[in-house]
């Protein structure tokens, strides 16, 4: 018996959660509403697991708490929101990426060669103050008085296709001299981030494979900006599937290679000491809502109006009505529910599948998973962990920005949003038990769940039997079932339901 | 005391550790450990508890990387590079503690250690045929295994690409007297197509597999020979390693 309880905690916990629900639903609810609540819990599931499972990886195979998680939702949801909503915000800034991104890989790859000029360690120190200094103001040159909060007012008036307007935007001689002075910022940022040492850890690149990626940057660059108009025509002219596809994927690879960033710049640098690494990601999660703030507002927007695949005014009966009619809710039960958070629970059950697949199929998901376990002895396999570390930590970041994006329809999008799903996704992925992947699944379907129920409890009440009173909850205790869920769950089983024991 | 190792006449030496320094820490780990692992033999890392056995290995293979001194595979110094590029070289570490991947199955735990595509199923039979039970276990979680399977499955994680050097740190650590002895021949017939360098705390097992040995005291390299030499002498035995 004690065998049983002690190998099998983690499943009989479940059970005992999947059986205290049932016994809800057979005491006070009807089979409708405890359907619709179901479905309500595994939607804020679905985007807490996005969240969630990236941290429990990055936890898992990096020893590392990326507070800066929530900061990556955020930047999702505004990337999806402006291409969603306001192409013309993209047109006029995505370029200064791209030239900044050419700038930094060139002068990165020939750095080595200016660093081994400078001998001397104080040479070197002066060398950094000066780059440092020269980048800092060209940087200042090249934005100062860029018109961001103009190319914003747009994010509303866009829909279904706004007049161009002189103000929003600056001339295109302007816009060139900008971009060109972003350019040249780069270079000296690029030398800061070469290797100082002439041992190193990453092998060169050849040179050709380097002038290849800063060509490419380079011409998308002031491709972009130069068809900035007819390029917004014609994306405004897209249906709004089309243009949804394209907001989930562009906010997606922006969590991606903000996540590279995070990892190159605050990460890799401070492996052994995760404190640093702690308090580097705490002060981006203040400094990086800081950030979206100055360029999209503070204000906040509304849901974005769901692709026109959800939108349609009308109720289906069935899924199979669902496909030709394009209904915005469907009938569950005699109850509507919307299609677009149906939506969300597929995103979600997909990405589970597919990051599931890699981590089993896959040679570098046989790395990560051996990694969680001993990543120095992945090392002394002749194995680059390093190389594994930023694809994972890029992973998770995408997966958390591709979460910013579907919410963005269901909850909108303002800058507190990624706050309170980092804080969830960290309570999921301590209940499921950290660096376990199905453990972040689980948890997260726990707490969506329980903060359905909980919010319905709230609002109804329970029906106690034998009482004729009905009880009903502050919607404090529906906010902090979570904690008390996380609570018990770490008496019984201090490293969570799938937590293995070091 | 010094610490110079003899020089050996024969064979060209595949490592030679020369004098490293290695810190963990704060504490000075490794004050002077010199090794000459000769092609195609079996030398053996003897010395007390503590006595920085397991940190030479690990200076070797770069997970401790040396402060100072040098690690010279086949002439050419590798010390300081990164541990994946070392052990991409060609060397292949078993650490103590058998640590295998426990989450991943027997296959996994060999297929992650392939340098090429197809490594495994090219030298499959020469692996199975050294460890016949991890045939059997293959689609088994490593976890699952008990310890001397474990310990197989560490040794032949490392023979899964060809490499020229093997680093085996206390393969008889907690196993049963019978399991030591298959290890032991595992070893021996493993040694004949690669050289090892092995860190043994049974002297029994040390002398009857090694064929020369470096004794460590206290980080440093005390005195290194032939093995046959060793066991006739009674007082370095005494003196170095407690009663043997």
């Amino acid at each position: 018996m004690t065998a049983l309880w002690k190998n099998n905690r983690g499943l009989l916990i479940i059970t005992a959660i999947v059986v205290v629900l049932m016994a809800g639903l057979l005491q006070s609810l009807e089979p409708k509403v405890w359907m619709s609540i179901m479905l309500s819990g595994a939607t804020l599931a679905a985007l807490y697991f996005l969240v969630a499972s990236g941290l429990s990886l990055i936890f898992g195979l990096m020893d590392v708490l990326n507070f800066a998680h929530g900061v990556l939702f955020v930047l999702g949801a505004y990337v999806g929101l402006s291409t969603f909503m306001n192409p013309r915000l993209l047109f006029n800034t995505l370029p200064f990426f791209f030239v900044l991104v050419a700038a930094i890989t060139v002068a990165q790859h020939f750095g080595r060669i200016f660093w081994r000029r400078i001998g001397t360690e104080r040479g070197r120190r002066v060398a950094t103050a000066a780059l440092l200094l020269l980048a800092a103001a060209v940087l200042f040159l090249a934005l100062r008085g860029f018109p961001i909060r103009a190319l914003n007012a747009f994010n509303i008036t866009a829909v279904g296709g706004a007049v161009t307007t002189a103000e929003a935007q600056e001339p295109m001689a302007t816009m060139l001299r900008r971009v060109t002075m972003v350019l040249l910022a780069g270079l000296p940022i690029g030398l800061l981030l070469a290797p100082k040492q002439t041992k190193d850890e990453l092998p060169l690149r050849p040179v050709w494979q380097t002038l290849l990626i800063a060509g490419v940057a380079v011409v998308i660059g002031y491709a972009l900006l130069l068809v900035r108009d007819p390029g917004e025509t014609f994306m405004l002219a897209m249906s709004t599937d089309v243009r949804f596809v394209l907001a989930i994927i562009l906010g997606t690879v922006a969590g991606a290679l903000a996540g590279v960033g995070i990892e190159t710049a605050l990460i890799r640098p401070f492996y052994g000491n995760p404190v640093t690494q702690l308090v580097l990601t705490l002060g981006l999660s203040i400094a990086g809502i800081d950030l979206i703030e100055a360029i999209w507002g503070e204000e906040g927007n509304p849901p974005m109006s769901p692709p026109s695949l959800f939108a349609a005014n009308c109720r289906s009966d069935s899924l199979l009505g669902w496909f030709s009619e394009h209904c915005q809710s469907i009938d569950v039960l005699g109850r509507a529910f919307p299609t677009y958070r149906l939506f969300i629970i597929v995103v979600g059950i997909l990405v589970f599948i597919a990051v599931g697949v890699l981590l089993r199929r896959t040679r570098i998901g046989m790395i990560i998973r051996a990694g969680v376990q001993d990543s120095e002895m992945v090392q002394a396999l002749g194995i680059n962990v390093r190389r594994v570390f930023t694809f994972v930590f890029a992973l998770g970041s995408a997966l958390a920005a591709m979460g910013g994006v579907i919410a963005a329809p269901y909850l909108g999008v303002f800058p507190a949003m990624g706050g309170i799903f980092q804080l969830q996704a960290f309570i999921a992925v301590v209940i499921g038990g950290m660096g376990s992947y199905v453990g972040a699944a689980v948890g997260t379907i726990i707490l969506g769940l329980a903060r359905a129920f909980g919010d319905h409890f709230v609002a109804a009440g329970i029906n106690v039997p034998f009482l004729d009173t009905v009880i009903k909850g502050s919607p404090a205790i529906a906010r902090a079932s979570t904690v008390l869920i996380m609570a018990i769950v770490l008496l019984v089983k201090p490293a969570g339901i799938f937590g293995k024991k070091e | 005391m010094a610490a110079s190792p003899s020089p050996t006449p024969t064979p060209a030496n595949v490592l030679e550790v020369r004098d490293i320094h290695t810190d963990i820490g704060q504490f000075h780990i490794l004050d002077g450990v010199s090794v000459d692992v000769p092609e195609g033999s079996i030398t053996v890392l003897l010395g007390r508890n503590g006595a920085g056995k397991t940190t030479t290995l690990k200076s070797i293979i770069g997970l401790t990387p040396p402060r100072s001194g040098a690690v010279a595979l086949r002439g050419r110094e590798i010390q300081g590079e990164p541990a994946y590029r070392i052990a991409a070289r060609g060397i292949g570490y078993v650490p103590e503690h058998r640590a295998i991947f426990r989450a991943l199955s027997v296959e996994e735990n060999l297929r992650i250690a392939e340098r090429k595509p197809g490594d495994l199923s090219r030298r499959g039979d020469f692996i199975f045929g050294i460890f016949p039970d991890l045939k059997r276990l293959i689609k088994l979680p490593g976890g699952n295994l008990s310890g001397g399977q474990q310990q197989m499955l560490a040794v032949a994680r490392a023979l899964v690409p060809e490499n020229g050097l093997l680093l085996i740190d206390e393969p008889s650590e907690g196993l049963a007297p019978v399991i030591i002895e298959q290890m032991m021949e595992a070893i021996r017939q493993l040694s004949a197509h690669t050289t090892v360098l092995l860190v043994e705390q049974n002297f029994i097992m040390a002398s009857q597999l090694a064929d020369r040995y470096t004794i460590i005291e206290t980080g440093r390299s005390v005195k290194s020979g032939r093995m046959a030499d060793l066991v006739k002498d009674e007082e370095t035995i005494t003196r170095y390693l407690g009663a043997a």
